[in-house]
C-alpha cells in the first residue's frame, strides 16, 4: 500500500452521555455498555442530580428514565432541557408506554443495554465497537 | 468538566481493579469516578449505601475496593456500609471519607488503611490510598 493511499483521520473526542436512572442496577449496566462503545458516560440517580450535572457539564445526549422513583420525575429534566437555548438530544425510557409527546426515541423497560447504545450511536453519529 | 491527569501510572499496574464510589454529592462522585477511570480503574457509582449493597450483591460485579462517604442520606451511613462489607464481602476493602472531624476515630477501626480521608481531598490522594491498600494486601 502506498503512503498516498492512506488517509489518517483525527481521533474524535468521545461524546458525553448523561444516564439518568433511579434503579442503580439498570444505571450501571447501561452505563457500562455505553462506555464499552467508547462514550464518556456520567451518571445521575435522580432528577435533582441530573439538573446539577446539566448546569455544570456539557452533555451531548441524555439517556433519561421518565419513571424516576424519588425527588421529581424525568419530565422535570425534560422541561429543564426544553427551556435551554440549544436543547440536548434525549433517549427516554420507562416501564410505561411511549408518551405521545416523547422528547426523543423511546425504549420501554425492560430493555437490553445494547439497544440503548445502538440508539445513542445513531443519534450521535458514533461508530459501533465493531466499526471503530 | 476536566479532571487532572497528573498521575496516570495506575493504568499500567492495576488494569482490572474495580472501585465502587459511594457519594451522594453528584459532582464530587462524578469527578472522583472520572479521575479513577482515567487512571485505568473500572468504576461503579452509587448514590447511597443501599445502592452500594445492590451493586455489591450483583452476581456479575466483583468490587475490590469501596470508596465511600460517611455522611449519606438513607437508613445506612458509610460506617454501616463498612460493617456490611466486613460481614458480607470480607475480601473487599473499604476507604471512608468524611468532612466531619469526629468520624476519624471510628473510621480508623473499620478501615485497613487507617483513619478516614478528610474532605476536601485531591483526587490523586484517592489513587494513592488505593495503591497503598493494594500494596498492604500483597504483603499478607
Amino acid at each position: 500500500m502506498s503512503a498516498a493511499s492512506v488517509t489518517v483521520l483525527p481521533r474524535r473526542t468521545p461524546p458525553t452521555i448523561l444516564v439518568v436512572e433511579g434503579d442503580v442496577r439498570i444505571r450501571y449496566r447501561v452505563s457500562d455498555e455505553l462506555r464499552a462503545w467508547g462514550f464518556k458516560v456520567l451518571e445521575a440517580g435522580s432528577a435533582p442530580e441530573a439538573l446539577t450535572v446539566l448546569d455544570a457539564v456539557q452533555v451531548d445526549l441524555l439517556v433519561l428514565a421518565l419513571d424516576l422513583p424519588v425527588a421529581g420525575s424525568g419530565w422535570d429534566v425534560v422541561r429543564h432541557i426544553r427551556e435551554r437555548p440549544v436543547p440536548t438530544k434525549m433517549i427516554v425510557t420507562s416501564e410505561d408506554t411511549d408518551p405521545p409527546d416523547s422528547p426523543g426515541p423511546f425504549v420501554r423497560k425492560p430493555y437490553r443495554a445494547a439497544e440503548v447504545a445502538r440508539l445513542a450511536a445513531h443519534s450521535l453519529n458514533w461508530p459501533s465497537p465493531t466499526q471503530a | 468538566m476536566s479532571t487532572s491527569s497528573t498521575n496516570l501510572s495506575a493504568k499500567a499496574d492495576t488494569p482490572l481493579q474495580t472501585i465502587l464510589v459511594v457519594e451522594d454529592e453528584v459532582l464530587i462522585r462524578l469527578v472522583v469516578a472520572e479521575y479513577l477511570r482515567e487512571c485505568g480503574y473500572r468504576v461503579h457509582e452509587a448514590v447511597s449505601a443501599e445502592e452500594a449493597i445492590l451493586i455489591l450483591e450483583a452476581p456479575e460485579v466483583s468490587v475490590d475496593i469501596v470508596f465511600s462517604d460517611v455522611e449519606m442520606p438513607g437508613s445506612m451511613d458509610g460506617f454501616g456500609l463498612a460493617r456490611w462489607v466486613r460481614s458480607n464481602r470480607p475480601e473487599t476493602q473499604v476507604i471512608l471519607t468524611s468532612g466531619a472531624e469526629r468520624s476519624a476515630d471510628i473510621a480508623g477501626t473499620l478501615c485497613e488503611a487507617g483513619p478516614l480521608m478528610k474532605k476536601p481531598y485531591h483526587t490523586q490522594e484517592v489513587v494513592d490510598r488505593i495503591k497503598q491498600l493494594k500494596a498492604t494486601a500483597k504483603r499478607f
